[in-house]
Formats: C-alpha cells, structure tokens, sequence
C-alpha cells in the first residue's frame, strides 16, 4: 500500500491543445452571456425570469441545491482515500476534492445571483450580528462558507502531501459536507406552509441524494477526464464506485418512497396526490423515479451491463439527469400548489396553482454558472497537479457532462 | 405596550374591494397591469379571495378580505436570514427594504400569501397617481414614495398613521386606524388594541364566535375574522 502511494504522482495537464483552447473559449463565452442576462435581471428586475409570487424560486436555486449536493458527494467520496486510507481510489480523489470546491462555488454564485438585492450578498455572512440565527438559511450560510474554506484547506495540505492534516482536514471536510447537505434539506423541509417540503426525513434524503448524484458524477468526470486525456487506469475502481451507487440508489429510493407515502396519508394527501398526478407529474415520475431511481437500478443490477464501462456510465449519467429532476420536482411544485387559506374552494387566481414558465434569460443565466464552473474546473486540471502523471500525450477535447 | 389586532366581520363585508384599493393608495402599491396578473406578479399588500362551498344552484360564496394576519409565531420572521422582517414590539410584523436581500425565503414559509415580491424596475407613472384624494396629505409623505425592486413586501398595518397618531396623542382604533379601515364603506372592519379589555376588538371578540385562519399551523395571527 505504501509503495503505491509512493508511485503515484500527480500532474497538471499542459493545455496546449487545440480542442482545449475552444473548449476554453466556449465556456467563456457562455459564461459571459450568463453575467449579462444576470445584469439584465438586476437592472430589469426578477420580472425577466420565470419566478413569481406563487413560485417565488425558480430555476437558480433548483441549480444551486443540485450543485451543492454534487458537491457534497463529491467530497464525502475523496475522503476514502484520506480518511478510511482506500488506496485504490487515490488516482481520482484530488480530482474529487477539486471539483467539490468548483461545485460549491457555483452553487454559491447560483443563490447570489437568484437574490433580489445581490449587492446585498455580504449580509448573509455577518454572523450572529446582522443575521438572524433562527433562519435555516442563515445558519447554512456559516455551513457553505465553512465548507468552502474546508474545502481549500484540504486541497492545500493535499498539495503539500501532509498526510496528517490532510486525514484530519478530510475527516472534518466529510463531517461538515454532510451536515451542508443535510442543512440545505433543512432549509425546505423546515417550512410547515409548503406540504411538499415539509417532512423531518428531508435533510436525510437530501444527504442520500447529494452522496449519490456526486458519485455519479465523479464516475463520468473521471472516466471521461482519464479517456480523454489517453491516461491509463484500473476498470475495477470504477466497477467497486459502482457498486457504492447502487447502494446509494437504492438508500435515497427507499427514503423518497417512505417521505412520498407517508405525505399520501392525511393532512399533506391533497397536495402529494397533485405531485403524483398533477401538471409536474412527468418530472417525478419521468426524471425523478425513472431516470434517477429505476433505469441506474436496472443497469447496476443487470448482470452483463454492469461488468461493462458503457453500462456504468449509462447509469451514472441518467442518475445526474435523475436528481436534477428531483430537485426541480422539489422546488417547483412544492410552491406552486396553491395554499388553502380558507375552507372551500378559492375561485380565480388565488385558488389556481403556479406556473413556471422557461425564460431565455433564466435559463442562459444557468447554463453561464455551469460553463463558469467547467471554466474553472479545466484551469485548474490545467495549473495545478490533480491528475496522476501518465506517459502518454495530454489533452481534454471535451468533457461529456459539465458541472 | 398595545397589542394592534384587526377584525373583519364577514357579516357585514360586501367584497367591494375597497381595503384593496385603500391600501394600494394609501401606501403606493402599483396597480399591476393584466399582464402581471396573469403571471401573478402584482403586488397585494392586501386581497381578497372568493371562496366558494357547495354545489350550483346551493351554492355559497365568500368573500375573505386578507391584509397580512400579522402573527405572533410569523414563520417569515424565523426565515428571514438578514433580520429584514422583524416583530415590532406592538406585535406588528415589519418589512425593512434596507435590509432585504431578497432571498424570497419569506414568501415560501407564508401560510398566507400575503407577501409579493417586488420583480421590475417602475416607472414614475405607475405609482404617481393624481387620482389620489388630496386628503391623504393630512398624513404626511407617503412612507414609500417610490419602489425598489428586489425586495419583498407586505402589509404593514399602516404603521405610519398609528406611530404619527401615538406622536399627537390620538386614539388609535378610533381616530387613527389604517387606511383599509378607514375606508370600509360597510364598517366591517375594526382596529385597536388585543390587549386592551374595553377596545372594540376585544368587546366584538367577546360577544361572538370568531375564527383566524389556518389555525393548524399555530402562526397565532392577530386577524380575527367573525364567520356569517
């Protein structure tokens, strides 16, 4: 075991090549539409995006929770190597804490750019003075800003290969990551008004679907980072990942199968009855349980699909689609369900439930945060040492699935 | 301190709409175009909601004026991470625009709806009204002169008028009371003190059954309303 870790060194990629500069200047590019349309709706107002009174979030913080639960797993999975000392998974772990802090860091810039005021950013991270320490929200902003220090500290003692701090730093990393994601699933599961949210197993089940949306991520990011770059590596890694997301898979489908059975009794049936069966229903059922839950569980449990490489990153794919529906099947018609103010029915437009409407501003505002975020992440694989050092010749074309 | 509490008596409430209207007037809510509706984006500090029970041709209607209830336990003080909705020390629940970062965590945890978020950028024509009776001056510069966007915003139970009146040693609930009071043409609604035994809410709230709504989530709303 030692003598792998002493074998491994890593490297950064040189960037020189031609498919890297474009990959480069398309990321930038549409990270720049992104700051513009986000300057419109700061000059225009909300107005621009799809979000209203009924729906007041939209597609920002749908993105935002998405991405800190990549996060979350993301990190939670490098700590395999730093913490529990799996040495198998070394070669993909740096990578992992990387692409923890990239994530994070979109996340956070996806909630600033959703607040009305973003120039009042600033307020949410005067702790305890300015703030109010009851709010969910506050307190997760002492959990994103902590884990994001977190994060980089352990990437330096990383870098600087001490092998003490850095167990240390992991083993405070995972502990935080985990209580990030569960205080996210707290910030929605806490509100009584919203009887889709409301439900005390939801900072748990957020923590299941951060763990495996971050390792189907890593497994496509690694994979795809390892073959495009020409490196060598051991299939079993990815086989012996896999196996940790169907365990994962199956742990977030049992919770969302109790939450989701236990709102179908009274008094939260109405409004579950209309996830089920309303307007957002494809979202659920489609995204949600099928891409997420029960096509990974057929591919990862499938004899022949999954011994082969194909079939591993078809189920991790469709898990990252899967949980992006899951938090959109979340956010969007948690809110939208109309609230019953009085008994009886509510005629008109108060009685009526949300739309969200797609608008083009919203939606480039999004992908710019994500193109934002590959930026970063392929400056980083370019300037610092994060991928193991292989013979043979280094470039990125593409990266399959960004974020 | 005074306890400020509103009661609507829905006996007397004809709908007319004229607390929507006094409210949007008295304090300088835009009127939101058909457009803005349809995608519910106006802002209501308050609205009023038909509710209906039974079957044509049995069938009820009521008509349930909603100013922000203004609860004891308001869930969108606990959200609010900035401390830009805070309880007054006369139970009024307060919106500092100054303070808001517009994170919109208020209007989700609102059992009510009775918050709009502010999403444009208005024009001076949409909120200047010459309209507008001239007797509103005897109150002084409208406490929102002109409009933000980005923040959210609610009803405030007038607290200008009850402050200034507290100022010239008025009677609030009798001489002073806000603008969608003032304004009722049917007198269904009355303003005052909770905790005062001889102010007209708590004699109404004595001498009939009353109801606030959505009790079951224990928001304790201090907008008692008498049923039919």
């Amino acid at each position: 075991m030692r003598s792998l870790e002493m074998s491994l060194t890593f490297t950064a990629t040189e960037g020189k090549s031609r498919g890297f500069t474009i990959l480069l200047t398309t990321l930038a590019a549409v990270a720049v539409v992104g700051f513009s349309c986000f300057i419109v709706s700061y000059i225009q107002g909300h107005e621009v995006f799809g979000s209203s009174n009924v729906v007041p979030w939209g597609m920002p913080i749908v993105v935002a929770i998405y991405l800190i639960g990549l996060s979350a797993g993301s990190l939670i999975l490098s700590s395999l190597t730093y913490v529990l000392g799996r040495e198998e998974y070394r070669p993909v772990s740096r990578v992992a804490v990387f692409l923890a802090i990239v994530l994070i860091f979109g996340a956070m810039v996806a909630i600033a750019l959703d607040l009305g005021r973003p120039e009042k950013t600033w307020r949410l991270f005067m702790f305890f003075v300015l703030n109010n320490m009851r709010s969910m929200f506050a307190i997760n902003t002492i959990l994103y800003g902590g884990y994001f220090a977190i994060g980089l500290l352990y990437l330096s003692f990383i870098f600087a290969e001490n092998s003490k701090l850095t167990k240390i730093m992991g083993t405070l990393a995972v502990v935080w990551a985990a209580l990030v994601h569960m205080g996210t699933g707290a910030i929605f599961g806490f509100i009584a008004a919203r009887p889709i949210f409301y439900s005390p197993i939801k900072p748990f089940e957020f923590l299941a679907a951060a763990m495996a949306s971050g390792l189907a991520l890593l497994i496509i990011v690694v994979v795809s980072v390892f073959r495009f770059t020409n490196r060598r590596f051991n299939k079993e890694i990815v086989f012996s990942l896999s196996r940790l997301l169907l365990a994962l898979v199956i742990v977030l489908f049992v919770m969302v199968f109790v939450d989701k059975l236990t709102h179908l009794y009274s008094p939260h049936r109405e409004p579950t009855l209309w996830l089920l069966t309303g307007p957002y229903s494809w979202v659920f059922w489609g995204l949600q349980v099928g891409c997420a839950y029960v096509l990974p569980l057929v591919l990862l449990i499938h004899p022949r699909y999954k011994r082969t490489l194909s079939g591993v990153m078809g189920a991790a794919f469709l898990v990252v689609v899967g949980i992006f529906g899951e938090r959109f099947a979340l956010v969007i018609p948690g809110t939208a369900y109309p609230l019953p103010f009085y008994p009886g029915k509510i005629e008109g437009i108060w009685g009526a439930a949300g739309s969200f409407p797609l608008t083009p501003i919203e939606t480039l505002m999004s992908l710019g945060i994500f193109a934002l975020m590959g930026l970063v992440f392929i400056l980083g694989l370019k300037n610092l040492d994060l991928l193991p050092v292989d013979e043979s010749g280094e470039q990125i074309p593409a990266r399959a699935k960004e974020g | 301190m005074a306890r400020w509490g509103m009661v609507i008596d829905l006996d007397k409430c004809i709908g007319c709409q004229a607390c929507s209207t006094a409210c949007k007037m008295e304090n300088n809510v835009p009127h939101g175009s058909p457009e803005e509706q349809r995608l519910r984006r106006d802002i209501y500090w308050n609205k009023v909601i038909a509710v209906t029970n039974g079957k044509y041709p049995r069938v009820n209607t009521q008509l349930i004026s909603m100013p922000c209830m203004h609860c004891d336990h308001a869930p969108c003080v606990t959200v609010c991470p900035a401390k830009a909705t805070y309880r007054r020390e006369d139970g009024i629940i307060v919106q500092d625009f100054r303070r808001c970062i517009g994170c919109k965590y208020c209007i989700v945890a609102c059992p009510y709806g009775a918050r709009s978020f502010n999403s444009k950028e208005y024009d001076e024509k949409e909120y200047y009204r010459h309209d507008a009776p001239p007797d509103r001056g005897v109150w002084g510069q409208w406490p929102f002169p002109t409009r933000t966007h980005g923040v959210v915003e609610k009803c405030t139970f007038c607290f200008h008028r009850i402050d200034q009146g507290i100022k010239e040693g008025k009677k609030i609930g009798k001489e002073v009371v806000p603008a969608c009071v003032e304004d009722c043409p049917a007198e269904a609604r009355k303003f005052g003190d909770l905790d005062d035994p001889h102010s007209e809410v708590s004699r109404l709230l004595s001498s009939r059954g009353w109801v606030r709504l959505r009790e079951e989530l224990d928001t304790k709303p201090k907008v008692y309303y008498l049923p039919q």
